[in-house]
């Protein structure tokens, strides 16, 4: 595994404790799991996603990833309706690890109540976090 | 155990970055930085070599050391020699037909015999063959752990790669569970054509603890590449292998799991005359008429083998996991005892004469404890975190009998 100092985190992407990131665009927010995460599970070999038209509130579990020795759940970092969801994850997985952040995203969605982002970690606190654990 | 224990390779694992766990009472290395799923492609493929040194190691000799073997493991110790057959899985059995663990037995030289036990369950398999001590005259029991190196050599290219190396001696004949003694680096090495993969080409090593770092980096620089136990299991799952506490041991409602539950354990049961009553010798015969009748599909009032492994391929996409359960019919038949997903090598052609593509992928594979009376192909489910998904019995995940190459045999949803 590597050391945080060697692991990507874009400056304009929101993050959970849990290690999702959550992006927004147009007004929609997509979301995945970061550098962390997945460098911690080692190779994806599975996702589960839910269905379009899905509702969850924020941390309500969504999904799994599993990697050969781990399962892991998804929690939403947000309330939302999922409106996509990335198909190509299921005959792919391992591009949760090769592209956390671009071709490996998992929903998209439209939420709930956007305000929300403004309380779960933006960059710098997410970080914090991680050099504290 | 507080303190882990350091295999003689520590340092080398240090070096290649490998992500370090406790296992056993050993500090070993999981992965190295390739990670399982190229780690397990790279041994199908080429030439994996682990480090297994944690791994118990004990050596039997005196007079009445062969009547002691005889007693307290599972098979005919008297069938290996050192020039045609000289090595056999073997078990060490309850007196209720149970196993203490599963142990592989050499014989290197006329005089001695080594047994290879599970880390884990080295101080207990002593403590259990203490008991039985009293009962043999001259016999010699010695720990050689910490004074022996063991790595393990698995693939196509591990003969080659060993050939290169040897300054004297020959390599085993290529036959399974033949053995040898040759010459490394100065060294006296003892080969044998053994391994926990399913790799139709393989060897497993021994060596004095002072010279493993220098013959693992020999091996590396004639392009073995380092494997770590999470792809160990990978390939043993895949190998359809028992694992000790998964498939052998207690199940999880704590039930001792009779010996020939496990297929792959019915060679390692011998009822030679040679033998003569040894621990669990009833039970095993009672198992022993069960399994027979459940080859036959006879399979009413199997007392002694209620339940059995069976791999187990998952038709529609989702992971078994140890602990799932099997269901056939909406009703309750087994629980998962290993489960991942195992990465594969893609294969073009027929038989003997496919060969591995460049690509690759993934797919379920898993082992099930399940009742006996289950059959091949009969329509089952998995019930993973509450869904259920189709499953069956099948016979093999993977094919061993056509070298060089382990073959995946596809009944598996693949990705």
């Amino acid at each position: 595994m590597k050391e945080i100092s060697e692991l990507d985190f874009p400056e304009d992407l929101y993050y959970t404790e849990e290690h999702e990131w959550a992006r927004v665009t147009d007004g929609n927010v997509t979301i995945g799991i970061s550098d962390y995460a997945q460098d911690q599970l080692g190779d994806v070999v599975f996702v589960e996603m839910p269905a379009s038209g899905d509702q969850f509130k924020k941390g309500d579990a969504f999904g799994t990833v599993e990697s050969v020795k781990a399962v892991s759940e998804l929690y939403m970092p947000i309330d939302g309706e999922v409106i996509r969801v990335n198909q190509t994850l299921e005959d792919a997985p391992e591009l949760l690890n090769q592209s956390p952040y671009a071709d490996g995203w998992i929903l998209e969605i439209k939420p709930g109540d956007a305000s929300q982002l403004e309380t779960i970690l933006n960059r710098d606190a997410y970080l914090k976090m991680l050099k504290e654990s | 155990m507080s303190n882990p224990t350091r295999t003689p390779f520590y340092g080398e694992h240090l070096a290649l970055k490998a992500d370090m766990v406790e296992f056993g009472g050993w500090q070993m290395p999981i992965m190295y930085p390739d990670g399982i799923v190229q780690e397990h492609l790279n041994t199908r493929l080429g030439a994996g070599l682990f480090d297994v040194s944690h791994m118990g190691r004990f050596i039997i000799r005196g007079k009445d050391g062969l009547a002691f073997l005889q007693h307290v493991l599972t098979n005919n110790a008297a069938a290996l020699d050192i020039y045609r057959v000289g090595a056999q899985y073997t078990l060490i059995p309850t007196e209720t037909g149970g196993a203490v663990d599963d142990a592989y037995l050499y014989r290197f030289r006329q005089d001695q015999f080594l047994l290879v036990v599970n880390a884990a369950n080295r101080k207990k398999d002593w403590q259990h063959f203490r008991q039985f001590m009293n009962d043999f005259h001259g016999l010699e029991l010695l720990d050689h752990t910490a004074e022996m190196a063991m790595l393990s050599l698995q693939g196509p290219n591990s003969r080659e790669i060993l050939h290169n190396i040897i300054s004297h001696g020959q390599l085993p004949e290529p036959r399974r569970n033949a053995v040898s003694t040759v010459s490394i680096s100065g060294t006296e090495v003892l080969l044998a054509c053994t391994g926990y993969t399913g790799e139709p080409i393989g060897f497993e090593l021994f060596m004095e603890r002072a010279h493993g770092p220098g013959i693992w980096r020999r091996l590396l620089n004639e392009g073995a590449t380092p494997v770590g136990l999470g792809a160990r299991d990978t390939l043993r799952l895949e190998a359809g292998l028992p694992l000790y506490g998964h498939e052998l041991g207690v199940d999880t409602d704590g039930g001792e799991i009779p010996i020939l539950s496990c297929p792959t354990a019915k060679p390692a049961v011998s009822f030679s005359p040679l033998k003569g009553d040894f621990v669990g010798k009833q039970a095993l015969k009672n198992q022993f008429k069960d399994l027979e009748r459940i080859i036959n599909h006879d399979c009413q009032n199997l007392a002694h083998l209620p339940r059995i492994i069976r791999p187990i391929a998952l038709i529609e996409r989702g992971v078994a996991r140890p602990g799932s359960m099997v269901l056939k019919e909406g009703n309750p038949v087994g629980v998962i005892t290993s489960g991942t997903m195992a990465p594969m090598w893609l294969m073009e052609g027929d038989g003997a004469e496919s060969t591995m593509t460049d690509n690759h992928g993934l797919r379920a594979v898993a082992l099930g404890y399940v009742d006996s009376h289950v059959q091949m192909d009969n329509p089952l489910h998995v019930e993973i975190r509450g869904k259920r998904i189709a499953a069956t019995v099948v016979p093999f995940h993977l094919r061993s009998d056509m070298p060089p190459y382990a073959r995946p045999i596809l009944h598996s949803h693949m990705v």
